[in-house]
């Protein structure tokens, strides 16, 4: 869009165009959406392909959710994707050994924890670079799931199925015909993600905290927040989701790989960066990054129906992820 | 500074005597010849989203005067500069360029022009060397064809800060390793480069035509030896036929070297005089549009003799030991050169750097909160946690030096400033947010602190540098605070804005509450100040009554007994 040749036409079209920026980005999931409804008229805008797509991104958003905290503070995770194979295959160890579900799901929301501490850790106590920081510990969590796993994957009967069902079940809403409609049990999980991190982080005194530091770390040190405790506190919340999500994954696959959660972490950021792009100053928001995760899962879903080939669709998404950060970073150079 | 307006005159006596000389030379000349201004503007208005910021101005430049711009924050000034400096398009503007029309379209047109900027904000590139930096906007000399002549830029360079007298500086050190003054003093040269060497062999002739120069607020990061140094400057370039703009807030600035006043309000040049015609009073009524008598409001009542705080022998590793008691009430001034340790003893005071020895006492009455919840006084040493988290919530508030990298939040909305170290208090049960609460606590100190917003949401980058201090005395009121520590509280705030952040510092003086007043500014030391504490060398030099006590009594004490100046 060529900006220079639209302002100049007077105020109201200036502030017109100013709204159109701010809400671009949700402009653009609109018009993805209006396109694959026009190109998939029966499939595409169905409730139970919305169903599906709900249960598809689950482990993303989860995943993007709690990435939001730590990025309102201005930080990065790259450990995400590895701490939720690491979770997985945690998990998975546990069942094979004859361990009851709920002890498995706890150790590795635990092994989230204490991993998100580390993280922590480093970039609060010792003042490394967030970036540096969690590429290194991305690579040990990594690491670490293949030395737990040997290498291999874990499946079939080592899984259990109160485990695995969990994935599958959902909450009737009806039937269409002769199939069942479900609101997925893991689309229920991200929802109530979703809530706990929106309450965090926009009702609570530690999100406005964060909020601070991430607008101005050393005022906010000055004007009394504890910004190292803070710090802390957001990576372990953000190791937490990221396990969270793995244990979704591996639920829904019943089986777990040292390398499934791998692909997650470039889209949970990119989808905070989505979300970025909505908010006036440039700030990370938890709705946002719910419309990010959507931009996400509906292009994913609406490229495979129409047989879009995969690497075809890997730089569409690509392409999109920079086009909206381009009009932000256009918008604010305006300013 | 109003009240000391004939001991600044007096202090730069010689200067004034030859400025005067100059002044009755050029007055003549300008009888006879009538000059053309250099630079005419006329019938500049300029509106923003529907709202004025600059409503149908006019502005001449005379060779060989100073102009001073003088107005609030929000008068137009910076929009009138911009508009100079083509990086602003105008609604509707008619410049002049020695009698010839012409229309800038883009900062290089501006340059074409002759025109030079000092922005207020220094536009360096840290990781090039100081004579890459001033000859930034300009192409470097070649040598073969492509390759950078660096003896040759190095040299431009050196002679560039020889104009200004500047010895001390490296032309091929890095700009980042120099302190901000020194950094100023490098873009100053590069604005200057060229114009001030007669013929000199630098081989940048590019930059032969500057004869109009417009600074906005060159000497707000200077030291008083360095600002001289630029009205040095000023004088060779004023008697070289240029003329210069200048943008300040410092009225004895003004009165020492410009020849003619701008005034500006509300978006409107509403005085233009000879700098002979007016006075401080005057200028301050223009500038506010009120009367405003005597910028330091008198002490109303006597000081208690209760002692709030008690510091003794206090060190970090940027403080070499002080030690005084600061009573309920009192107004205990901070005095010293840059780097004496003046920031660094309110730094220790509010837990910002480590304390490595001695120890702060508050008393008892004066602790509030957790910190006071145990009886008898806070007893605060090295072995202590003691950070900022703990100095706001024992009643202690504090006011950064750094309003933009130390102070504010500029992302966030007014009410979150205000709010952020009184949270806790402000919040159900410390974890959740009331924020009908919390905006009318800010609207309420707002009120308090006349700042000008639209409401406590607006964001606070929108505000300008005045209001947002406002914001800070607003946040450091919020907490029923009972010392407040004050890091230059009226650096680059305009007028109005100061009287009223004095007003604010003697109603919670008179309140009981103690304040530590760090300043660069001597008059405010002296007007507003009971006790004056003088740094040097990072470490207590002397305590000072301010009863009787001049300008110049107070910056030969800060140079030190064996070298007054």
């Amino acid at each position: 869009m060529n900006i220079r040749v639209l302002s100049p036409s007077g105020s109201a079209a200036r502030a017109a165009l100013g709204r159109l920026r701010t809400f671009g980005t949700l402009i653009g999931f609109l018009v993805v959406v209006a396109f694959f409804w026009i190109n998939l008229p029966t499939t595409f805008m169905t409730l139970p392909n919305w169903l599906n797509i709900s249960q598809q991104v689950s482990m993303l958003a989860v995943i993007a959710f709690t990435m939001t905290i730590v990025m309102v503070m201005g930080d990065f995770d790259l450990s995400v994707g590895s701490m939720a194979s690491l979770a997985g295959i945690a998990a998975a160890l546990i069942f094979r050994d004859g361990g009851a579900v709920a002890s498995g799901v706890l150790i590795a929301l635990l092994i989230g924890l204490v991993g998100g501490a580390i993280n922590g850790f480093l970039v609060s106590a010792i003042g490394i670079l967030p970036f540096v920081a969690t590429l290194g510990t991305l690579t040990m969590f990594s690491g670490a799931a293949f030395v737990l796993s040997g290498g291999e994957t874990i499946f079939g009967r080592d899984i259990p199925a109160e485990f695995s069902s969990f994935a599958r079940g959902g909450i009737p809403l009806g039937t269409v015909g002769e199939r069942a409609l479900v609101l997925p049990n893991l689309s229920l999980v991200a929802l109530a993600v979703l809530l706990v991190v929106y309450l965090l982080l926009e009702q609570t005194t530690l999100g406005r905290r964060l909020y601070a530091i991430g607008g101005n770390a050393e005022a906010a040190r000055l004007g009394g927040v504890r910004v190292r405790l803070l710090r802390q506190i957001a990576f372990m919340l953000t190791g937490v989701g990221a396990a969270l999500g793995g244990l979704m994954y591996a639920s829904r696959v019943a089986s777990a790989n040292p390398t499934q959660g791998g692909g997650l972490m470039l889209d949970a950021i990119a989808a905070v960066f989505l979300g970025m792009t909505l908010s006036e100053e440039g700030e990370p928001h938890v709705l946002g990054t719910l419309v990010g995760v959507l931009i996400l899962g509906v292009l994913d879903n609406g490229l495979t129906q129409m047989r879009v080939d995969s690497y075809v669709r890997e730089i569409l998404i690509g392409a999109i992820i920079v086009a909206a950060v381009t009009m932000s970073s256009l918008e604010k150079r305006k300013r | 500074m109003i009240a000391i307006g004939h001991e600044c005159n007096a202090q730069r006596a010689p200067r004034a005597l030859r400025l005067c000389r100059a002044r009755a030379l050029r007055y003549i000349f300008g009888i006879m010849f009538d000059p053309r201004p250099l630079l005419s503007l006329s019938h500049a208005s300029k509106s923003y989203g529907g709202s004025p910021a600059l409503i149908d101005a006019a502005l001449d430049l005379l060779p060989g005067e100073v102009h001073a711009l003088m107005g609030e924050n929000g008068a137009g000034k910076s929009t009138l500069i911009r508009i100079l400096a083509g990086v602003v398009a105008p609604d509707h503007a008619e410049i002049a360029v020695g009698g010839a029309p012409v229309v800038f379209h883009s900062a290089a047109d501006a340059f074409a022009h002759g025109l030079r900027f000092i922005h207020q904000e220094l536009n360096i590139v840290p990781g090039l060397s100081v004579a890459e930096n001033i000859f930034l906007s300009q192409p470097y000399p070649r040598r073969a064809g492509a390759l950078v002549d660096w003896a040759r830029l190095n040299a431009a360079a050196r002679e560039a800060l020889a104009a200004l007298h500047i010895e001390h500086i490296d032309p091929r050190g890095k700009i980042a390793r120099l302190n901000t003054g020194d950094q100023m003093l490098v873009k100053i040269a590069g604005a200057f480069a060229g114009s001030l060497q007669n013929g000199g062999e630098t081989g940048l002739s590019a930059k032969g035509g500057a004869n109009l120069f417009v600074m906005d607020e060159p000497t707000a990061a200077l030291t008083g030896a360095e600002a001289d140094r630029l009205f040095a400057v000023i004088a060779r370039l004023k008697a070289r036929g240029c003329a210069i703009l200048y943008v300040t807030h410092r009225l004895d600035e003004v009165f020492a070297i410009a020849d003619r006043v701008t005034v500006m309000r509300d978006g409107r040049v509403v005085a233009v005089k000879p700098i002979r015609q007016t006075d401080s009073a005057d200028l301050i009524r223009l500038m506010t549009g009120r009367e405003i008598s005597g910028v330091y409001p008198p002490r109303a009542s006597p000081l208690s003799s209760a002692p709030l705080l008690r510091v003794h022998d206090l060190r970090t590793a940027h403080l070499a030991g002080a030690a005084f008691d600061l009573r309920a009430g009192e107004i205990l001034g901070v005095a010293g050169l840059t780097g004496s340790g003046r920031s660094e003893l309110l730094r220790a005071l509010v837990g910002a750097d480590r304390l490595t020895g001695g120890e702060i006492r508050l008393s008892e009455s004066a602790a509030l909160g957790s910190a006071g919840s145990k009886s008898g006084d806070l007893h605060i040493t090295a072995a202590s946690r003691w950070d900022p988290t703990a100095a706001w919530r024992s009643g202690i508030a504090y006011v950064p030096e750094e309003r933009r990298t130390q102070g504010l939040i500029l992302s966030r909305m007014i009410r979150d400033n205000v709010t952020l170290p009184h949270l806790g208090a402000l919040s159900g049960g410390g974890v959740t947010l009331r924020r009908g609460r919390e905006e009318a606590a800010a609207a309420r100190l707002g009120e308090k602190v006349r700042l000008k917003a639209r409401d406590p949401r607006q964001t606070t980058r929108q505000l300008s540098g005045g209001n947002q201090q406002k914001v800070l005395f607003a946040r450091a009121l919020a907490g029923e605070a009972r010392v407040l520590l004050l890091d230059e509280p009226t650096r680059g705030v305009d007028v109005g804005a100061k009287y009223d952040i004095y007003a604010v510092i003697r109603d919670l003086s008179a309140r009981g509450v103690g304040v530590v007043l760090a300043s660069s500014d001597l008059a405010e030391l002296v007007g507003m100040c009971d006790r004056v504490l003088i740094l040097r060398d990072r470490r207590l030099s002397a305590l000072l009554d301010t009863a009787g006590l001049t300008q110049d009594a107070l910056l030969t004490a800060c140079y030190g007994p064996g070298e007054s100046s």
